[in-house]
């Protein structure tokens, strides 16, 4: 099996560096929303003085956190998979005994991010030096503990994000789906407003939902800002949640293998 | 000995939305969407043992793709159950994935952006084909095949030919005991048809490996498979010898002429005049095979001819005379 990952590894690293020039547009595409909302918010909380507690360098602090949080935990699987199930170029990958989704396109999906992670980093040392952000809360363990909730936030993302995929298999207009989904991400994960900063309501509802572990539950872990209860509670969420995103694909994608049709060639 | 391929009435209908052209219809196929049912395959039964090599045969669009991807495990059959080695396809389990080969088109098991030499090591590790016997395999493939010029070329620089053979040969790394082969020569010349023949006979001598193979060449068929199964109309329209079949088909040739003129004369006297062939220059008659001389040499005295062709039918033609009549 380790072997089939380390050359899945070298077939797909290639093959990202054929469309760097592509990765950097997309990266560039990538960076424009946090920016913007780090922009608008510090503006805001310079004008006033703060909103609500949080300061103009408490903003800038959690969008410099959640640049790396949100390169870690999002994944482009959508982009890279469901034109294989519309156009039936799935066919070769599906009759070979590995999973297509959880082997290629995932070993895929982490090229594409360690090599955008390669291009992010100057660019967030250059922010890191315009902005000066307060990285006083941040511990070696603080990050140490982060890491696994991290990871697996990805993978809870990618099991959703692989789920949408697979509805290609009973539709061909997935995005609009993709893209409600997105917009519970922007709302609920804390990249659009710190959630702090949300009306009881939602940051009661976020708290039990899966957004919040890919952005605001490690970036508040890492700043040093949430209490060992909430710091539990974090795990325990993203425990039940990987059971229910595996749960939800591997049912999604054994219904939807059924209906393939294996159109085209 | 129980049959490596046990179909039994095995069907397959897809469901195609179908609207007319227009604004009007689009909207109303938004919200009343209507279906057509395409029965591809029906009620298809068949057995293969083990080493048999079986060309399906059919016009296109008669089922016969249908009916190799259903034994390969990417369609789920409408109806109808299929036993292959043991196992049924559909099922995509991994030990059944390990030991049969579906090559289809040109575009599959290569990724497009790297040298064929990584697909081929990739695919190494995936079918876990431990190293002696990778290198003993890809010697015998390389010798058959003359692999190794392209091996290092990103495959989109390959040409259709290439590719092929590449493709053919990283299906087969990990020496699958059943092999379902979608058009094998399509798209090569002549001397490389022939030697994907020789290979595959060679490959089926060598392994006892069963091997069904689709192709719209006849000489496909005739250079490789002793028994022949056609699919008509998603019906199993034949299953038998190829000696028989051709006893069975009656034996026609197409006479094609270019001439000066070509309205003025009227062919008919001297055969079926067949319409639309590819090449619109010239004017095609059907004749029967016994006839040709006699009729070549009439048409050669009585007509002013540039130029004349004597072929086989194509294969489709063949066969919508043999079984829709």
């Amino acid at each position: 099996m380790f072997l089939i990952f380390k050359r899945l590894w070298q077939v797909n690293w290639a093959e990202q560096w054929q469309y760097r020039a592509n990765l950097l547009m997309y990266l560039l595409y990538w960076l424009v929303s946090p920016i913007i909302y780090l922009a608008v918010w510090t503006s805001i909380a310079n004008a006033n003085g703060d909103v609500k507690g949080f300061t103009a360098n408490d903003f800038v602090t959690y969008y410099m956190v959640l640049l790396i949080c949100d390169q870690v935990t999002s994944n482009i699987i959508i982009h890279t998979f469901a034109y294989k199930i519309q156009d039936g170029s799935l066919s070769g990958e599906l009759i070979k005994p590995i999973h297509p989704m959880l082997t290629n396109a995932l070993v895929n999906n982490v090229a594409f991010k360690v090599l955008t992670m390669i291009g992010l980093t100057p660019i967030w040392v250059i922010l890191f030096f315009l902005f000066q952000p307060d990285f006083s809360g941040v511990t070696f363990i603080n990050i140490l503990i982060a890491i696994p909730p991290m990871l697996f936030a990805f993978l809870i993302g990618f099991l959703f994000s692989a789920s949408i995929t697979a509805l290609a298999f009973w539709t061909t207009r997935i995005y609009s789906i993709h893209e409600f989904y997105f917009a519970l991400i922007l709302l609920f994960s804390g990249q659009f407003v710190p959630l702090t900063l949300m009306p009881k309501v939602i940051q009661d509802i976020a708290q039990y939902l899966p957004f919040q572990l890919m952005l605001y539950y490690p970036i508040q872990l890492i700043l040093g800002k949430l209490s060992q209860a909430q710091i539990i509670q974090g795990y325990v969420m993203t425990g039940i949640w990987l059971s229910v995103s595996i749960l939800l694909f591997n049912w999604v994608w054994r219904e939807g293998v059924k209906r393939y049709s294996a159109v085209g060639a | 000995m129980t049959p490596t391929i046990k179909v039994n009435q095995l069907s397959k209908t897809y469901q195609v939305p179908e609207r007319e052209g227009g604004f009007g219809a689009a909207v109303r196929g938004f919200f009343n969407r209507k279906y057509k049912d395409v029965k591809a395959v029906q009620q298809v039964d068949f057995k293969i043992e083990q080493g048999e090599v079986v060309g399906f045969l059919g016009p296109n669009g008669a089922g016969k793709t249908t009916t190799l991807k259903m034994l390969s495990g990417l369609l789920h059959p409408t109806s109808g159950t299929a036993d292959v080695l043991g196992f049924t396809p559909w099922e995509l389990k991994t030990e059944y994935l390990r030991s049969m080969t579906l090559v289809m088109g040109q575009r599959n098991r290569l990724s497009w952006d790297i040298p064929a030499a990584d697909s081929f090591l990739l695919n190494q590790a995936i079918y876990r084909i431990p190293d002696d016997e990778y290198k003993e395999t890809y010697k015998e493939l390389d010798e058959l095949l003359e692999l190794e010029p392209l091996m290092k070329k990103p495959v989109r620089n390959l040409s259709l030919g290439e590719r092929m053979k590449c493709e053919i040969a990283v299906g087969l790394l990990h020496r699958p005991k059943v092999l379902f082969l979608d058009e094998p020569t399509i798209g090569l010349d002549i001397t490389g048809q022939a030697r994907i023949r020789e290979f595959l006979q060679e490959y089926n001598k060598r392994t006892g490996a069963t091997i069904i193979l689709t192709s719209h060449y006849m000489a496909d068929v005739t250079a490789l498979c002793e028994r022949i199964i056609i699919i008509h109309h998603g019906q199993l329209k034949y299953d038998g010898g190829i000696n028989d079949l051709s006893k069975k088909i009656a034996p026609f040739k197409l006479i094609g002429v270019l001439m000066e003129n070509a309205d003025e004369h009227d062919l008919s006297k001297y055969g079926e005049v067949v319409e639309n062939m590819e090449d619109a220059d010239k004017k095609f008659i059907q004749v029967k095979a016994d006839e040709v001389t006699r009729i070549t040499s009439r048409l050669l005295a009585d007509l002013p001819i540039r130029d004349i062709t004597i072929a086989d039918p194509p294969i489709e033609d063949v066969i919508e005379q043999a079984f829709n009549a």
